[in-house]
């Protein structure tokens, strides 16, 4: 996995190379955002800019998965902080989909603080 | 159902989907419902039709034994339409065509109600949290929404209503009315019963969420706890720091997910529940697993992780819970604003330069950065570099040996054109000049670069004014326009949060308390406890927030001072707020400025202060290491300066990096080679001619005040060739000093050259003057007493008693005190000794004796001067004057000596004479005597004296074996002999040695044997000779001396000084008895010497 061509779902934060969501779509909110095959929506929904690397292994026995809200997502590389946001639209449906949107982008951290 | 009844509107109808059909605990569940719905119509319809009962009840039976499921019912509703028929089963005929119509009918009907059923049954589902599928389904079926939406009631009637027309309608009434009551009641009945079997579907609906939940995009519920609930407990497993190679974490952690993934397939996955890094180059990534063994498991082999370092120590560290969470915070990144200013990070050329952000996407990751181009329009290709196959590694590799980046400026098309025109390309716009050189935009001379937020740095950007003013030139009609909010947008992240004190009425902006206002009651670290006034539940309690959500919050009319920014200290009334924003006048000159509410303070003092200035009007001050400038003109929080190159521009006062001291006597050369100083009037040799006042000299700069001109404040800049000094008022006088020693008379009377002075004498070892009481005798800290720390030849550091100081004194300006008794001390003897040793005396002699054919008396007498000059003895005199306190006091200390010689010196004289020969008394008395013999001298011999008896005397007890010394000379003149030399005149030559002896407690050189020797200065000059033979005799030691010299015969005398000089009360004694003397004078000696 080179570093260049990895992206991060905007979403659920999954890091994936650009090519795996085209040929996969994201593992965690597929049915969301439909990137499967989709450039143009990769583009809009996942991110270039991240920070931190989270390998997940056990989603539901971690700390770290549920303290970054991953503790629900399938086992695989998520970043610490995604940077961007997600588009107008999407975050629409995400919303009409009842699911409460958290930036990934490190504004998470600051509540607590 | 009615519940549902918005929710599931466009469910309706659905064709059960396979998922959830398939579902055997539903169909069972389904199935009980509608057999016990069809046995409840059973009933009914015994009740209601009377005729038909046996054939309802025959023709149910069908229904009843077909009916799996749903069709029980739909028998019911035939059965009621087969009323009329009756028997229309058992016949077939009618009632198969009625049948066939009912059923379908029923078939309808049924469907719904089925639908319904499980409608219910999936929605209960749904509502559990399953949105996507609703979504999907809801796409799949969008051209039936229509019917779906009809409510279940009204569409039954309805829905009876139509169906019956098409059938027959006959049939309608009686139908119609039996069928619709019965309906309802049955129906109500099996919302009950549904209700209970509720709990049985929210368990299916668990199960559904156990099976697909995992599919689920972000978890609402996840979502909705509050970070703060999920701090980490003992039951979570525990993270583990990591050892790994700077910069290569995400590479680790990498390699560790592939592990992870490879061993999730096999019998042993990695017991670890995850890895990560933070995205920071600090050498450790972290593992959070149950035990220890995991992450080693986990870790073991992978490249460049270091779970062990070299030498056993541990590369793996426990991280505790109550840090957990601070390894996973992250900042927010700024979100950049269209007009920030940043510094861009890639590509290389333009590192660390201004950029402003000129447009951000709407993802919040690209972004497009205005900066100043910095192009040499391909000055520095190298046209022969080779091409290679893809051109751009080997360019990349190119660029980077190409010299020195260009400044930053901005575009030029026309350069451009001129050298570089083939990458030059013209966009056609209506208003910009638009160019792309090089596939790059360039708009307005500026470059546009589209990049990626984490190519610039948001943070401490500090924008300079140069750069910033760069980018405030670029408007077209020339007027330079500072940004200032972009400015502050850029400032506002680099100012720390503001200070609160308590007392200050604050409110929070920011957060669930949002809107609260109060007065801060206690501030710690980064929160403040408010005391909530706003109205509100909370009123009157006391509420903690932190600092970030918090403003100072001000009401117009205000009194406030501005505390921080660039009208700090300013005061004045609020007359605006807007947010954070507040305008206020000055009470200073009535401006309106803005200002942030963090910067404000209510102002306890009125009256505006105008603050205080850290440079004035014409100081030098300095803008970076190599421009200097000078200030022209200040403003409160600007300046107007005029650099070292004539340019003249305004700066903000934090700007200047530091005033340059003007030096103290910097010298340049104008035009003629005359030398010009600060303060001199110049002239301008060419151009125009301007005149003015030498205000600085910075290097080869001049600043020059004219005052007739209003140009810069009158300053003109110009370089020290271009002027000329108009009167070099009191230039000459202080540097161009003859040289002193040639015109000096008595140095030529050596003839010719006038010779070197001798080398200081050294003194080896430690000085004696170390850890003395002095006391300083001149000067500011003149009287003031001290104890001598260090020594150089001519200064000395003293540590005052009063002040706890050290200070620097020459040496000469020091008194040796006694530390018990204050009394003063003549050190001298110790030094003029040490120095006596030294060849100084010797050859001092020698030119003494030289000198004395000359004018003795007044040479001698014509002060020291003359004598250091003419380098005769005096210098070891001199230099032990100017270098010994002892002979300085000697030299200079005449009130002591004086006051006391007042009465001594009374004396001695008379002593003197009345002991007879006054020869003896020069002797004795050193120079004093023989001034008293020489009688004639007087005015002449009032320095000596006072040389003479500030060695002697000063101190008291000095006196005393002064009194003995010139006694003791007396006893030996007339027994031992050993004055002799005093007596004889030849033996005056010995009187030298004795001096020579002297130097060394100082009163030799009082030369007053030399006097004495005046009389015979023939012999005198030859016998001077052996006097720095003398002089070693005391090396020796005293004791030896005495006994062994022939001249031992002075010993007593300088015995006895010595018992004077050392205060000694003791040999006061002495002199009564001769023969103790030396003694005295040996045991004294012994260790003085030693």
């Amino acid at each position: 996995m080179s570093t260049r061509s990895l992206r991060a779902c905007l979403l659920c934060s999954v890091v994936q190379a650009e090519s795996v969501f085209k040929q996969q779509g994201c593992p965690n909110c597929e049915s969301i955002l439909s990137l499967q095959g989709n450039i143009e929506n990769i583009r809009d929904c996942t991110s270039t800019v991240f920070e931190g690397l989270i390998a997940l292994n056990d989603p539901n026995g971690s700390w770290v998965a549920k303290w970054q809200r991953l503790d629900s997502y399938s086992p695989g590389m998520y970043a610490m902080k995604v940077v961007g946001v997600l588009p107008d639209e999407i975050l629409k449906t995400v919303e009409e989909e009842g699911i409460t949107y958290v930036p990934r982008d490190g504004t998470g951290g600051e509540e607590v603080a | 159902m009615e519940d549902f009844n918005d929710v599931e509107s466009d469910n309706e109808f659905n064709p059960a989907p396979a998922e959830d059909s398939g579902d055997e605990k539903q169909t069972q569940s389904r199935a009980r419902q509608s057999s016990s719905r069809a046995r409840s119509r059973d009933v009914d319809v015994d009740a209601d039709d009377d005729d038909g009962e046996d054939d309802a009840k025959v023709a149910l039976s069908p229904g009843k034994v077909s009916g799996a499921g749903g069709d029980a019912e739909g028998d019911d509703d035939v059965n009621g339409e087969a009323d009329d028929d009756a028997n229309g089963e058992v016949e077939g005929e009618n009632g198969e065509d009625d049948e066939g119509e009912g059923e379908d009918l029923g078939a309808g009907d049924d469907d719904d109600e089925d639908d319904e059923d499980e409608d219910e049954e999936e929605d209960e589902a749904d509502a559990v949290g399953r949105p996507r599928k609703r979504q999907k389904r809801g796409r799949r079926n969008q051209f039936l929404d229509v019917e779906a939406e009809v409510d279940d009631e009204e569409d039954e009637e309805e829905e009876d209503e139509d169906i019956p027309d098409e059938v027959h309608p006959d049939d309608l009434l009686d139908r119609h009315a039996a069928n619709e009551h019965d309906d309802r009641a049955h129906r109500e009945l099996d919302r009950d019963r549904e209700l209970v079997s509720q709990v049985e579907v929210e368990k299916l609906a668990a199960a559904m969420k156990e099976k697909y939940g995992r599919n689920r995009a972000a978890q609402s519920d996840a979502a909705v706890i509050p970070q703060r609930l999920l701090l980490p407990t003992v039951e979570d497993p525990t993270i583990w720091a990591v050892h790994c190679k700077p910069g290569k974490e995400k590479e680790v952690v990498m390699s560790i997910m592939k592990r992870i993934m490879d061993r999730g397939k096999t019998r042993e996955p990695l017991q670890i529940t995850t890895c990560f890094e933070r995205g920071e180059a600090t050498g450790f990534f972290y593992v959070e697993a149950r035990r220890q063994a995991d992450v080693m498991e986990a870790v073991d082999g992978i490249q460049n992780a270091w779970p062990r370092k070299a030498g056993g120590e541990v590369g793996t560290m426990l991280i505790s819970i109550s840090e957990m969470p601070d390894l996973l915070k992250t900042r927010k990144t700024k979100i950049l604003e269209v007009g920030t200013y940043v510094r861009i990070r890639k590509p290389q050329l333009y590192h660390m330069d201004l950029g402003q952000v000129d447009y951000v996407e709407s993802n919040g990751v690209d972004i497009t950065v205005k900066v100043v181009p910095r192009l040499d329009y391909g000055a520095n290709e190298d046209l022969n570099a080779a091409l290679d196959a893809n051109g751009k590694r080997k360019r990349g590799f190119a660029a980077q040996n190409k010299g020195p980046r260009p400044p930053p400026k901005l575009f030029n098309s026309d350069e451009a054109k001129k050298r570089d025109p083939r990458n030059l390309n013209q966009v056609r716009m209506v208003d910009k000049k638009h160019w792309t050189y090089k596939g790059k935009d360039y708009i307005n001379g500026f470059l546009y670069m589209d990049m990626k937020v984490n190519q610039v740095y948001t943070d401490s950007v500090e924008p300079r004014l140069e750069e910033v003013t760069m980018f405030a030139a670029g408007q077209e009609d020339g007027t330079e326009n500072l940004d200032l909010h972009a400015l502050s947008q850029s400032l506002k992240a680099s100012t720390s949060s503001s200070d609160y004190l308590p007392g200050d009425r604050v409110e929070i902006y920011q957060g669930e308390q949002s809107g609260l206002a109060g007065r801060a009651v206690k501030v710690h670290g980064d929160i403040v406890t408010i005391k909530v006034s706003s109205e509100g539940p909370l009123k009157g309690k006391e509420v903690e927030a932190p600092k970030k959500g918090l403003r100072k919050a001000f009401n117009e009319g205000d009194h406030v001072k501005v505390i921080g920014g660039k009208y700090m200290d300013e005061v004045g009334m609020v007359t605006r707020v807007k947010d954070d924003r507040i305008t206020l006048v000055t009470d200073a000159n009535t401006e309106s400025i803005t200002v942030f509410s963090k910067d404000l303070r209510e102002a306890a003092d009125s009256g505006g202060t105008t603050g205080t200035m850290k440079w004035d009007l014409y100081d030098l001050i300095m803008l970076d290491a190599a421009t200097a400038a000078i200030i022209t003109q200040l403003d409160r929080e600007s300046c107007r300066i005029l650099d070292q190159n004539g340019n003249s521009r305004t700066i903000l006062n934090s700007h200047i990096s530091g005033r340059i001291d003007p030096r103290h006597g910097a010298i340049a050369q104008d035009a003629n080679g005359n030398e010009m100083r600060t303060g001199d009037l110049v002239n301008e040799s060419g151009g125009e001619g301007r005149t003015g006042k030498l205000l600085h000299i910075h290097r080869q700069t001049l600043f020059i005040l004219d005052r007739g001109q209003t140009a810069n404040g009158g300053i003109w800049v110009t370089r020290t060739q271009n002027v000329m000094s108009v009167a070099a008022k009191g230039a000459s006088a202080i540097n161009t000093g003859r040289d002193l020693s040639k015109m000096n008379p008595a140095m030529q009377i050596n003839g010719g050259a006038p010779q070197p002075m001798m080398p200081p004498p050294r003194i080896f070892g430690r000085d004696k003057m170390i850890g003395k009481t002095v006391s300083v005798r001149k000067g500011v800290y003149k009287g003031l007493l001290g104890i001598v720390k260090d020594t150089t030849e001519t200064e000395a550091r003293v540590e005052l008693h009063t002040k706890n100081k050290l200070i620097t004194v020459n040496r000469d300006l020091l008194i040796v005190k006694d530390p018990a008794t204050g009394a003063t001390l003549d050190i001298n003897g110790r030094f003029g000794g040490g120095r006596g040793r030294g060849s100084t005396p010797s050859g001092g002699q020698t030119r003494y004796g030289g000198a004395t054919p000359g004018a003795r008396v007044p040479d001698w007498g014509g002060a020291r001067t003359p004598m250091g000059a003419s380098g005769s003895r005096t210098p070891a005199w001199g230099m032990s004057g100017s270098r010994t306190p002892a002979a300085a006091a000697g030299g200079r200390t005449p009130a002591p000596a004086w006051g006391r010689s007042g009465g001594d010196g009374g004396k001695t004289p008379a002593w003197g004479q009345g002991d007879g020969s006054r020869t003896v008394n020069p002797y004795t008395d050193g120079s004093r005597t023989s001034y008293g013999g020489s009688g004639g001298a007087a005015n002449v011999s009032v320095p000596l004296f006072f040389s003479a008896e500030s060695l002697y005397l000063t101190t008291p007890p000095r006196t005393k074996a002064w009194g003995s010394s010139s006694r003791t000379p007396f006893h030996p003149s007339a027994g031992v002999g050993s004055r002799t030399p005093a007596y004889q005149p030849n033996q005056s030559a010995y009187n030298a040695p004795t001096p020579g002896a002297g130097p060394y407690s100082a009163p030799t050189p009082g030369g007053a044997p030399t006097p004495a020797g005046a009389h015979t200065p023939g012999a005198h000059g030859a016998y001077s000779a052996p006097t720095p033979y003398d002089a070693p005799t005391p090396g020796y030691g005293g004791a030896p001396t005495p006994a062994a010299g022939g001249m031992g015969m002075d010993q007593p005398t300088p015995g006895a000084r010595y018992g004077g000089a050392y205060g000694t009360p003791a040999a006061a004694p002495t002199p009564g008895a001769y023969p103790e003397t030396p003694g005295g004078f040996a045991d004294d000696d012994g260790p003085r010497w030693e």
